[in-house]
């Protein structure tokens, strides 16, 4: 059995852990914001963060989370400085990548707060977008840079 | 033509207290689409007003990130006079009502959709808003002129008097008589169309909630993964699945016709279990299974003479002056959406359930009901937002794929593709071959242009697949097989941007010759234009070069004094400064009309020892009446991304059969840190509005060969771009 904390609430799973973190939260827990896009880890749509650092949950087998912090798109909570700026500067088209988008730039912000352009294209390197949204990303993130320092969530749904 | 000569309101129905308004757009024997209709036709209904005062419209094309949803909302939150954020949106279920006026079918594609429902949905606000004020009217005893909607409330222009929200008017409007035939606002009072800039589906795909195709998980739901041949002329031939079946999760493995399923309780045990089957398939046939035997066939229909003519305009005057003649090379091409091929299907009794995110449920539906052998009636389609289709999500190979799983099973199931899925099995961009030569005289003039284009037929595949939906279902294979026979010869798809060559040279020539090959095709981002843009745009190039002139110049020179093309290239070239770019920054210029749009591109770049770094992309685009601007720039930056991604990395190789790539890491496309800025300049028009899905996509590629030969001297013809 692997316990950790999802989204500020305690959830533990008995399946293989070797099963990545990313179909045990899509099938096992039925959380579905994050997205299978790769399964290596090459575009981003996975993303969460693990213990507050943005991870590729689609590489990431579920015995690295145990007793560690899990936060995804839904731990948010939709009124996080930089869902509001999304939704402010309608970055999404398709929406598919959007989750992974969000939560490295969440990450990016936690690290630093104040990023300025270059450090978000570097940054957002790994969170790929086929509709070509890069530019809109960048702004959103600019827009709240400095902003707000946002404190996960303490309670969330397992 | 007028769409609202040809499809007008009929009636106003009940349904379920709600007042609906529909069109009667065709007269087959269809079931009516809604329940409880009270009168001798199918009310096709896209709108509806609860009692409560919701409205909700059923969106008849895909959501692939293309902002159809928004689109649609807003022509018709323009004449109901709401605000756009207000209108519940649904995908709508397959029905002849949501058929496309043009293509008869319910398929998305061609950047048709707002170009074909501009009319017909400002025609549903303007009709449901006028036939509430009647109520109105009756209710109050006001006249029409003492009335107006505003905001989803009928209020009367005197003070103090009545205020009316939509929903109490609804039980006396659903008895009414449709008010028919309503004068539209004109562009003067419009408030929304051209101004309103918010996507509507912008929150849901902020937080997560967003439903795609891949999150649907009916009750019991199971998940398979499909273990294909990698060629694409195979089949299965034996399996061992010993080691696989006992392993935990698995619920069965077993083979189908297109390919062995492993399925499981969850993805993860499924892909674990199907890397322990063993699976034989039946060796591949002769014939052009590399891509090097791919090009040598290409190169070789080049040198021979059998071309279908295109278009034919004999060259005026002499063959004197210059012959200047270039080969180019494109490669197949994946699309690569973000959202792996996936789809859900329940049995029924009698038939199915099948969620997919899909840019044609009709064909889905098709597919579905051809792998049970039941009526097309028999199979639900429940579409959902597409993570990305680009083409790729008009096939329905994933439907036909997971109906055949379901078929062996008690619960419902999930087929999940991988990416590698994806990759290798895509419906591909066809790789073209094109020659061109041309003369240029003294002076510069442009005499006996020749376009030869070589490549395999999309529509030889893909045609006969949807003749079977178009046609009854009583009609044979046999018949639907020859439709696309008849459409290979002088395939549109293969030519489609060459033929209408903007330019009045002296003689215009091109001709196809149509090269089948063992590989699935299919449509993808601007379809023909995304090759013949960059083969005519950079020839043009070279003539221009040839001629001693300015690529700017040389182009006008041939393009009427009115012409659309004209007036994007003006505009492109003064927002990119056009000749004056900054000491070390080369420019490259395209022009290409598509979709009923015109869009002109300059791609700026510099070398950094020696290597080409993009630094600016100018974009100026007429496609007519703009919806909602933000939407229109996104669309040509996407378009633009999508373009430079495959210019620059996309290539699809074949070899045994097989294709070579599987992932985003031997299948690149850009990412954030390579993408340089953009400006998108959108042209004033008041002419009906034109497609913008596809349009950005063509001009890209040539404006960066052209980019990378005034930068380096150095023609580059071949696609993806060598850069070092």
């Amino acid at each position: 059995m692997i316990a950790f904390t999802l989204n500020g609430g305690d959830v533990s799973l008995e399946i293989d852990p070797q099963t990545p973190l990313l179909w045990a939260l899509r099938d096992n827990l039925r959380l579905t914001g994050t997205k299978f896009g790769c399964g290596m880890g090459l575009c981003g749509a996975c993303t969460v963060h693990l213990d507050g650092a943005a991870v590729r949950s689609c590489s990431l087998p579920l015995a690295a989370v145990a007793g560690k912090a899990v936060t995804t798109i839904e731990g948010l909570g939709g009124e996080h400085p930089l869902q509001r700026a999304w939704v402010e500067h309608n970055v999404p088209q398709c929406g598919y990548c959007q989750s992974g988008q969000i939560m490295s730039a969440a990450a990016l912000l936690a690290a630093n707060p104040a990023p300025d352009e270059a450090s978000i294209r570097q940054a957002m390197a790994g969170n790929l977008c086929r509709c070509g949204t890069y530019h809109k990303v960048q702004r959103a993130i600019l827009s709240v840079a400095t902003v707000a320092h946002w404190e996960p969530a303490v309670e969330g749904e397992a | 033509m007028n769409l609202t000569r040809r499809q007008f309101i009929r009636n106003v129905s009940v349904a379920g207290g709600a007042l609906t308004l529909g069109f009667q757009l065709t007269g087959c024997s269809e079931e009516p689409l809604l329940l409880g209709s009270e009168t001798d036709f199918r009310p096709n209904a896209f709108l509806r007003i609860d009692t409560d005062g919701t409205v909700t419209l059923q969106i008849p094309k895909a959501e692939m990130g293309q902002g159809i949803v928004t689109g649609m909302v807003t022509l018709v939150a323009e004449e109901l006079e709401l605000d756009p954020a207000a209108i519940r949106y649904e995908m709508a279920p397959v029905h002849s009502a949501f058929a496309d006026p043009e293509m008869r079918l319910q398929i998305t594609g061609g950047s048709a959709s707002i170009r074909v429902y501009y009319d017909i949905l400002r025609q549903v606000g303007a009709s449901a808003r006028e036939t509430l004020v009647v109520a109105a009217m009756n209710q109050t005893g006001l006249a029409r002129d003492a009335l107006q909607a505003s905001n989803g409330i009928v209020i009367s222009s005197n003070r103090g008097g009545v205020r009316i929200p939509y929903g109490e008017l609804v039980p006396e409007a659903r008895t009414l008589p449709a008010v028919t035939g309503v004068m539209l606002k004109p562009a003067s009072e419009l408030k929304l169309i051209g101004r309103y800039e918010q996507r509507v589906d912008a929150e849901v795909k902020s937080n997560g909630t967003a439903q795609f195709g891949i999150d649907i998980a009916p009750e019991g739901c199971l998940t398979a993964v499909l273990l294909r041949c990698p060629w694409f002329d195979g089949a299965v031939e034996s399996f061992d699945a010993a080691a696989a079946s006992g392993m935990p999760g698995v619920a069965g493995v077993f083979a189908t016709e297109h390919g062995v399923a492993v399925v499981a309780d969850g993805y993860w045990p499924a892909r674990q279990a199907a890397a322990k089957v063993n699976v034989r398939f039946t060796p591949p046939l002769d014939g052009m299974r590399d891509s090097a035997a791919i090009t040598a066939a290409m190169a070789a229909a080049l040198d021979g003479d059998d071309f279908a003519s295109v278009r034919d305009e004999p060259g005026t005057g002499p063959e004197d002056g210059t012959l200047v003649q270039a080969r180019y090379e494109v490669p197949f091409l994946a699309h690569a959406p973000m959202e792996p091929l996936n789809a859900t299907c329940r049995l029924t009794a009698g038939g199915c359930e099948v969620w997919v995110g899909t840019q044609a449920p009709d064909v889905a539906r098709d597919a579905a009901s051809r792998v049970l052998g039941v009526p097309r009636e028999a199979v639900v389609i429940h579409n959902q937002f597409l993570g990305g289709g680009f083409g790729r999500r008009a096939a329905a190979d994933n439907v036909a794929e997971v109906v055949a799983i379901a078929r062996e099973l008690e619960r419902p199931v999930k087929l999940v593709w991988s990416r590698e899925d994806d990759i290798r099995h895509d419906w591909y961009r066809p790789a073209m071959a094109g020659q061109i030569q041309a003369r240029v005289g003294a002076g510069g003039d442009v005499s006996h242009w020749r376009h030869r284009i070589v490549g395999p037929s999309i529509n030889q595949q893909v045609l006969p697949k949807l003749a079977g939906t178009m046609l009854p279902q009583w009609v044979p294979a046999g018949a639907t097989a020859l439709a696309g026979k008849l459409a290979a010869g002088k395939d549109f798809a293969s030519v489609e941007g060459a033929k209408e060559l903007p330019y009045n040279f002296a003689g215009i020539n091109v001709e196809y010759h149509n090269l089948p090959v063992p590989v699935p095709l299919g449509y993808w981002r601007s379809v023909g234009h995304s090759h013949t843009a960059f083969v005519v745009e950079s020839f043009v190039d070279e003539l221009a070069h040839s001629a001693g002139l300015c690529p700017l110049a040389f182009r006008l020179r041939y393009l009427a004094e009115d012409s659309r093309e004209r007036r994007v290239l003006d505009a492109v070239a003064e927002a990119a400064n056009w000749g004056k770019a900054a000491p070390g920054r080369f420019q490259g210029l395209a022009v290409h009309a598509s979709f009923h749009s015109v869009v002109a591109e300059v791609v700026e770049i510099s070398l950094e020892d020696g290597k080409p770094r993009l630094e600016h992309v100018y974009c100026a685009v007429d496609c007519g009446q703009v919806i909602n601007p933000d939407i229109v720039r996104d669309q040509m930056i996407g378009g633009i991304v999508f373009a430079l991604s495959a210019a620059l990395y996309g290539e699809i190789t074949l070899k045994d059969g097989a294709v070579e790539q599987g992932n985003y890491h031997d299948y690149p496309v850009l990412r954030q840190n390579e993408v340089p800025p953009m400006t998108v300049v959108l042209l004033d028009s008041d002419a009906p509005p034109t497609g913008v899905g596809e349009p950005g996509t063509p001009p890209a590629a040539p404006a960066l060969a052209n980019a990378l030969f005034a930068a380096t001297g150095v023609r580059q013809r071949r696609l993806p771009l060598r850069l070092s």
